[in-house]
Parts: C-alpha cells; sequence; structure tokens
C-alpha cells in the first residue's frame, strides 16, 4: 500500500463520519473549533498536559489522546501528520493505548497548529489530563522491568559459573580456577544485590522503623545471609563458610521474586487503567453561552451551575444538567451498566460522563465536579476499594504474629543445625525465612473482593464496603421491601368491566380512542390493550379531545366502520372526572369510561413485570434462596405481581414499622435476610438487614444507606451479585486454605533442612500468584443470565 | 586452560555490556508496545 492509499482509507473510514454526523458503530467525531483549540495556546493550559522537556530550551512534552484511531496503521497516519508540522521535534503514537506523546518548540509553534493537522486528517486530539499519574506509573513499570532483566540476566550468568562446581570431580578444578569462578559469581551478584533487591530492603528498613514487620522482612533477611555467607566464602576460602557459596541460589530466587512482583504489577496496573478510563471521560472544554448569547469554547473547571452549555454528538457530558433543546441519544453504558442507548428529550437529564450519540443538545448545568452523579461514582469506588473486609484485618492481624513465628523458626532451626553442621545452619535459615508466604494470606481476601467489585461495577452495581460481599454471599432470604423494584413505571390493562350490552372489545376500543391524545400512563396501557387479539374489534375515531390533566380525556368518538354513525360524547378517567361512584373496595389502579347515560366500563390496570423479573426470582429459588415481598401497595395488585413471580410470602399494605417488624420476625428465625428497596425512606430496614441493595436511579448516591447500589434498573443486577458474592466467598475460602496449607508444609520441610534456597523462592513467589490468579478468575464470571 | 582466566572475566563485561544494552532499550521504552514493531511491516513508505 502506497502512502497515498493509506491516507484515503484513513480519510475514507473519518470522512462519512464526518460528514452524515451519526455512524452506528463509530461514534462520529466533531472537529474542534479553531477557537477552542486556540485555548490551548495560552501557556497556563499546557502544564495540565505537558511539561518542559530536556531536551532543548523552551521544549515541551504533551501527552494527548487521539480519538478515532482504530488500527495500527492510523498510528503512523498520525504519527506523520503531527510530525509534518514544522517546530515538532518528535512524536510517538501508542496504537495499544491511542495516546501520543509529542515534543515540540514553544517558539516555533503551539499545541494548535498540530492539533489541527491532525485533524485534517480525520483525527481528534484530546489533551491527557492525567499525564503525570500514567507518567509516575510509567516509571515505575520501567524500573521493575529493569531490575527484573538484571536479576535474571546475572542469574543466567552466574549459573553457568556455579555450572563447573557443581560437575567436577574431586581434582578437577584447580583452587586458582575455582577462585577465579567465585569472584566472577561475587561480581555478577553484586547489581543484583544493591538494584534488584533495592525494595525489599528499603521496604523492610521502613517497615524496621515503624516498628510493624512486613513480608519484605524475612526476604531481606534472607538475601542478605546468603550473599555474606557466600562473600565470606569468597574472600576467605580457607575459613568456616569458604566451602560452597550460594550466588546461584541468591540470584534465582530473587529472580523469582521479581518474576511474581512484576506480574502482580501488571495485574495491578490493568485495574487502575479501567478506573483511569472512568476519570476521563468527562471532557476538557465545553460550548458555554456566554453574556453575548454566542456559544463559545471554554475549559470545563470554568463552568458554573446554571451556566447553559452545548454538547455536540461524539461529546461527553461535561455535568449533570438538563436538556433544554433538542433530544438526543446518550450512551450510559459505563455509569449504569444500562447496555441501550438511551434517548434524551428536553425537560430529560444528563448526568455527566454520559456520551451524546446522535445530535446536538442545548443543556443547563445543574451539578459540576464532585457534586455529579459521576463524581459520586468515582468517589465511592475509591473509598470501597481502600476499605478492608473483616477477613483481610484478620488476615493482617495474623500476619504479624505469623511473622514473628517465622523469624523464630529460623533462628531456631539455625540453632539447631549448628550443632552438627554449622555451614548448612545459616542456608536453612534462609530457607525458612524465603519459603514462608503470609503475603498469599494477606492477599486472599482483598485480591478477590476487588475483582468482585470490579465485576459487579461492570454490571451496573457499585460496592459500597467490601464487607458487605461476604454478608451478602451468605443471605438465605430476599425481601423485595416495594412492589416497585419489581414492577416497571408501566401498567397493563388487566379485567374489563363493562355495561350490559357493550362487550369489552367495543369498550377498549372506544376508550382507545380517547387514550390516542394522551400520555398519561393509563392511557398508554389502554391504547396497548386495543391491539391485543383478543379485545379486536371495531376501531373509533375520535374528534376534539381534550385533556383535563390530572382526571382524564373527554371527547366525541364514533365507529369507523359505520360512515356517517351515531357520534358519542365520551369521558376516560378517574371514576370523579366520568361522574361514577368509586368503588371503595378497589385497591388497585382503575380507569373509568363513561357516556352521556353514565358509566360504560371499568378498566383494571396492573403494573406490568420488569423485563427479566420471573427469571430473576427463578433464578433466586434455584439458589435456594426464598423471596419475601412487604409491599406498601394494595392487596390485589400485590398479589397480581406475587402469584406471577411466584414469591412465596407476600404481604400488602405495610408501614415501614411493619417492614421492620417483618424482617426482624424472620432474622429472629436465623435467617439472613437481604434487603432490596428504593433507599429512599426504608433507611431502618436497609440498615437493620443482614444486606441491602439501593435502587439508585431515585436516590442520591451519598445518601443510600445500602450496602450496594444499582445504578441501573435491572434485577438481574441484584441475583448476578448475590451469586457473585457466594462465588466470591468460595474463592476466598480458598485462597486463605492454600496460604495456610502451604505455609503448614513447606515450613517444617525448610527447617528439615531439605528445602534449597532457590526452591523456597520458587514457592513463595508461585504460592502469591496462585492466590492472585485465582481471584481474577472472578472478574470474568457472569451469572446474569444462566443460573448458577 | 589457561586462557579461561582471560576468558571468564571477558565474560562479565560482557554480560555488563547486555546490560547496558538492555537499559538502553527500556529506557528507550521499547517494551511498551510490543506489536507496533511487527505492524511497521505494514508501511511501507
Amino acid at each position: 500500500m502506497s502512502q497515498a492509499t493509506l491516507e484515503s482509507v484513513a480519510a475514507s473510514l473519518a470522512q462519512p463520519a464526518l460528514a452524515t454526523g451519526i455512524s452506528a458503530p463509530l461514534v462520529p467525531l466533531v472537529p474542534h473549533s479553531a477557537e477552542s483549540l486556540h485555548l490551548l495556546d495560552d501557556p497556563h493550559e499546557w502544564s495540565a498536559f505537558s511539561r518542559r522537556s530536556g531536551k532543548a530550551a523552551d521544549c515541551w512534552e504533551s501527552s494527548v489522546v487521539v480519538e478515532g484511531m482504530h488500527c495500527a496503521a492510523c498510528s503512523f497516519t498520525v504519527e506523520e501528520a503531527i510530525a509534518s508540522v514544522p517546530g515538532v521535534l518528535q512524536v510517538q503514537v501508542s496504537a495499544a493505548t491511542h495516546r501520543a506523546k509529542v515534543v515540540w518548540s514553544a517558539a516555533q509553534v503551539k499545541p494548535s497548529l498540530w492539533m489541527q493537522a491532525l485533524q485534517q486528517r480525520g483525527y481528534r486530539a484530546v489533551p491527557a489530563n492525567d499525564v503525570f499519574a500514567s507518567e509516575q506509573r510509567r516509571v515505575e513499570t520501567r524500573k521493575a522491568l529493569w531490575r527484573w532483566l538484571v536479576a535474571g540476566l546475572c542469574m543466567m550468568q552466574v549459573m553457568m559459573y556455579a555450572y563447573p562446581a557443581y560437575t567436577a570431580h574431586p581434582g578437577d578444578l584447580s583452587i586458582e580456577m575455582e577462585q577465579l569462578l567465585r569472584w566472577a559469581s561475587w561480581v555478577l551478584s553484586l547489581p543484583v544485590m544493591l538494584f534488584s533487591c533495592g525494595p525489599f530492603f528499603s521496604n523492610a528498613l521502613r517497615d524496621l522503623r515503624r516498628g510493624s514487620v512486613s513480608m519484605d522482612l524475612p526476604v531481606a533477611l534472607g538475601i542478605a545471609i546468603t550473599f555474606a555467607v557466600s562473600t565470606l566464602g569468597t574472600f576467605e576460602p580457607a575459613g568456616a563458610y569458604g566451602r560452597e557459596v550460594y550466588f546461584d541460589s541468591l540470584t534465582m530466587f530473587v529472580f523469582f521474586l521479581l518474576t511474581g512482583r512484576w506480574l502482580e504489577l501488571r495485574l495491578r496496573d490493568r485495574t487502575a487503567g479501567s478506573l483511569e478510563v472512568l476519570m476521563n471521560r468527562l471532557p476538557e472544554s465545553v460550548e458555554r453561552l456566554n453574556l453575548q448569547g454566542v456559544f463559545e469554547r471554554v475549559a470545563v473547571r470554568r463552568l458554573a451551575v446554571g451556566d447553559l452549555v452545548r454538547v455536540h454528538p461524539g461529546e461527553a457530558f461535561a455535568a449533570d444538567g438538563v436538556v433544554e433543546q433538542g433530544s438526543t441519544v446518550v450512551d450510559e453504558a459505563l455509569l449504569t451498566g444500562e447496555s441501550h442507548a438511551l434517548e434524551r428529550g428536553p425537560g430529560a437529564s444528563v448526568v455527566a460522563g454520559s456520551h451524546n450519540l446522535s445530535s446536538t443538545v442545548q443543556v443547563r448545568v445543574q451539578a459540576l465536579g464532585g457534586d455529579t452523579r459521576f463524581g459520586q461514582i468515582v468517589a465511592l469506588m475509591q473509598s470501597a476499594s481502600v476499605s478492608k473486609p473483616r477477613t483481610a484485618q484478620l488476615a493482617d492481624r495474623l500476619a504479624k504474629p505469623f511473622l514473628m513465628g517465622v523469624l523464630l523458626a529460623a533462628a531456631l532451626a539455625c540453632l539447631w543445625w549448628w550443632r552438627t553442621d554449622p555451614e548448612h545452619a545459616l542456608m536453612v535459615a534462609v530457607a525458612v525465612l524465603v519459603v514462608t508466604c503470609p503475603c498469599a494470606l494477606s492477599l486472599a481476601t482483598p485480591a478477590a473482593m476487588l475483582a468482585a467489585a470490579g465485576n459487579m461495577a461492570r454490571s451496573g452495581v457499585l460496592v459500597r464496603n467490601l464487607q458487605g460481599l461476604e454478608a451478602l454471599s451468605e443471605v438465605d432470604v430476599v425481601v423485595f421491601d416495594k412492589t416497585g423494584t419489581l414492577t416497571r413505571e408501566v401498567l397493563t390493562v388487566g379485567r374489563v368491566l363493562t355495561r350490559a350490552g357493550v362487550s369489552e372489545s367495543q369498550a377498549v376500543q372506544m376508550a382507545a380512542a380517547l387514550a390516542a391524545h394522551s400520555l398519561h400512563p393509563a392511557s398508554k396501557s389502554v391504547l396497548a390493550a386495543a391491539s391485543w387479539p383478543i379485545y379486536a374489534g371495531v376501531s373509533w375515531t375520535s374528534d376534539g379531545v381534550t385533556e383535563h390533566a390530572g382526571l382524564g380525556v373527554e371527547g366525541s368518538a364514533v365507529a369507523q366502520a359505520e360512515r356517517g354513525g351515531e357520534s358519542l360524547t365520551l369521558r376516560l378517567g378517574s371514576a370523579e372526572f366520568c361522574a361514577v361512584a368509586s368503588d371503595a373496595m378497589a385497591d388497585t389502579p382503575r380507569a373509568y369510561l363513561a357516556d352521556a347515560q353514565g358509566w360504560l366500563a371499568t378498566f383494571e390496570l396492573h403494573e406490568e413485570l420488569r423485563d427479566g423479573a420471573s427469571s430473576a426470582i427463578q433464578v433466586l429459588h434455584d439458589a435456594g434462596i426464598a423471596v419475601h415481598l412487604f409491599s406498601g401497595d394494595g392487596k390485589a395488585s400485590v398479589q397480581h405481581v406475587a402469584a406471577q413471580l411466584g414469591i412465596d410470602d407476600a404481604r400488602s399494605a405495610c408501614t415501614p414499622a411493619d417492614k421492620l417488624a417483618g424482617m426482624q420476625a424472620l432474622q429472629a428465625q436465623g435467617r439472613k435476610v437481604l434487603m432490596v428497596g428504593d433507599g429512599l425512606n426504608d433507611g431502618p430496614v436497609l440498615a437493620g438487614a443482614h444486606a441491602s441493595f439501593a435502587f439508585g436511579n431515585a436516590v442520591q448516591l451519598a445518601q443510600a444507606q445500602s450496602d450496594f447500589v444499582v445504578m441501573g434498573n435491572q434485577l438481574h443486577a441484584v441475583v448476578h451479585s448475590v451469586l457473585l458474592a457466594r462465588k466470591t466467598m468460595s474463592v476466598v475460602r480458598q485462597n486463605l486454605w492454600w496460604a495456610l496449607l502451604y505455609n503448614a508444609a513447606c515450613v517444617p520441610l525448610a527447617v528439615a533442612g531439605w528445602l534449597p534456597a532457590w526452591l523456597a523462592g520458587l514457592g513463595m513467589a508461585s504460592s502469591s500468584l496462585v492466590v492472585v490468579a485465582n481471584a481474577l478468575r472472578l472478574n470474568r464470571a457472569d451469572f446474569s443470565r444462566k443460573g448458577i | 586452560m589457561d586462557i579461561l582466566y582471560l576468558l571468564i572475566p571477558l565474560s562479565v563485561v560482557l554480560v555488563f555490556f547486555i546490560l547496558g544494552g538492555l537499559w538502553w532499550a527500556i529506557d528507550r521504552g521499547q517494551f511498551e508496545d510490543i506489536e507496533r514493531e511487527g505492524e511497521r511491516i505494514l508501511k511501507d513508505s
């Protein structure tokens, strides 16, 4: 492919999206206006995404996220586009992260110039404001890689030097040669000791100063003892330790330990990366209506509540707000787990961090920064990830005496062996120090719980504290405290009662003619019923329909088939509006139809079940969990819902006190109760339950009193969480057992002197990896659609 | 076999050279985007 064709391919990829403004899989790219780019030419803005580069005077290094990149070929096009601008010294684009690093000279070029050059090729550059955080992580990763490689290379070479000592027959190896090999090993062990082991020593020292004990102390001790013994052997071949050196063991176990740490760092980076994706969703700048009545692009941090902003398709909303003009489709998947695009018209609220997909809208800002839903979610995720579950606290408390025990065991083993074999004694102590793995013990719980919390966040459930997961895994009763958690806000027509001489289908069709002019949920339900086969009949047309807010609709209707037939004046609405005696016994919502002679028909309305409600309840039953419904609604509608779902125990007309009493009665039987509510006015019930869920679309997240908040409204998320929590606790138990058994088996082996130091290092590194890898299985678990 | 007295120290020096090369590679970020160089073949300008 020549350069020209490559470019035209890239251009053709970008062009249709630009031209039509919509495209299904691609988020359309909207070029920044030249004006918005010039904002970035202010040197005060530079420090947010750039830093001074040491390469030349007045040189800056900027980090930008390139939008519109799909493949590796794009990264070359992007590089060329930016590099072709005079004054740009160096460009580096990563296809994997979609990030570009641009080094440019402030004397010759401004950021807007190279960003415009990029836009002409159909891409868009967004300044990356997290440049410092990611830079710090990159330095850390590089250093860890470098430490690991030094240890690995030196280990290989030291092994070469050790090889003759293992295979030579007595007398094969001259004393000078053996000495030379030891010297060479010592020289190559130095970088491992001084550089690769740096973190072990510095952490051990830090812990000693603080008077605490951590994993790194026995490791550092082990390394130091081995090196000291071997160094003595090298420089005093005739001395007490002159018979053998252990540089090969030393470098090998350092290499194994570092391999374990390196893999852990990579796994952690992946989690941090996904959180960062969430943080980076807010745009940098937004179009705000200024005093002159013109939209002008300003940085997001200059926004204030009450501003009117214009958001183009393809952009993310910068703040929570209400749509004032236009209507669009938004993607809230990352915030609520709702995978479908949602329609938002005038008056609808939009949340920061969601994406505008289809058309330009004007939004009145209502909340900014930390006050937005998005800000609350990020804050909750951060606070939950540092909270410590009880088992983890227990493991941490155990770790200290455990480490003390290990140090003691090492000392005792050393003393024991000293009497018979003083040379061997120190290496036995080293093996004991290195093989013990309290980090598997203290990693067991948090690793599994964090993986589970990440999984739940993806399916739209926020974990407010990790402790809740433990409680959630034990529940055997689920109580829904609202009919509304099981039903949608949509009503359906149930029974139809009619005046003698009027058929049910006739009544439905007459009512539907009026209902077509109203948006009230009851009207919608009647209209929907008119298309059902059982109510099929002659359809009616209406004329002169007026809607009386809160009462009903009124108008004249005529059957379509009878041309010029008799026109009836009809009223559809509440009992009062239709002037009929309301049925005092009725406890479901009803709509009435009346004509000039009075009552014509009554429609019983039922709340429609949420999608998947019955399968969710079924999965709960299959998992051995009883389902109860304590509702404040009337008996008939509660019974109706309960019967459809097969709920064991449904109580109607409950006051909050009734609900609390009912829950306490269950708890008195020794049941563990999970409350699912809307989190608004049932605080005591939620707080008293073993574990609790709140549906978060009604509440301020920060005020929700439940352990978990469901951000969307899928009932399946609750089921998924319960099953995931059970799985999580079983993983935690597996991890704890593994850590206990491993230590119980290996420490005696090491004390007995059967475990060489290198094998001990391998054992310890793999033990903590087993724990982390086991926990990561939870990342992929998906219970939302299937059963257990 | 006297040559070993020269070769073994030389091997130590060689290891340090290799380490130097690795440092250079890491410092230039060559391990951060492993796929990129493989995909360079797609480009023919």
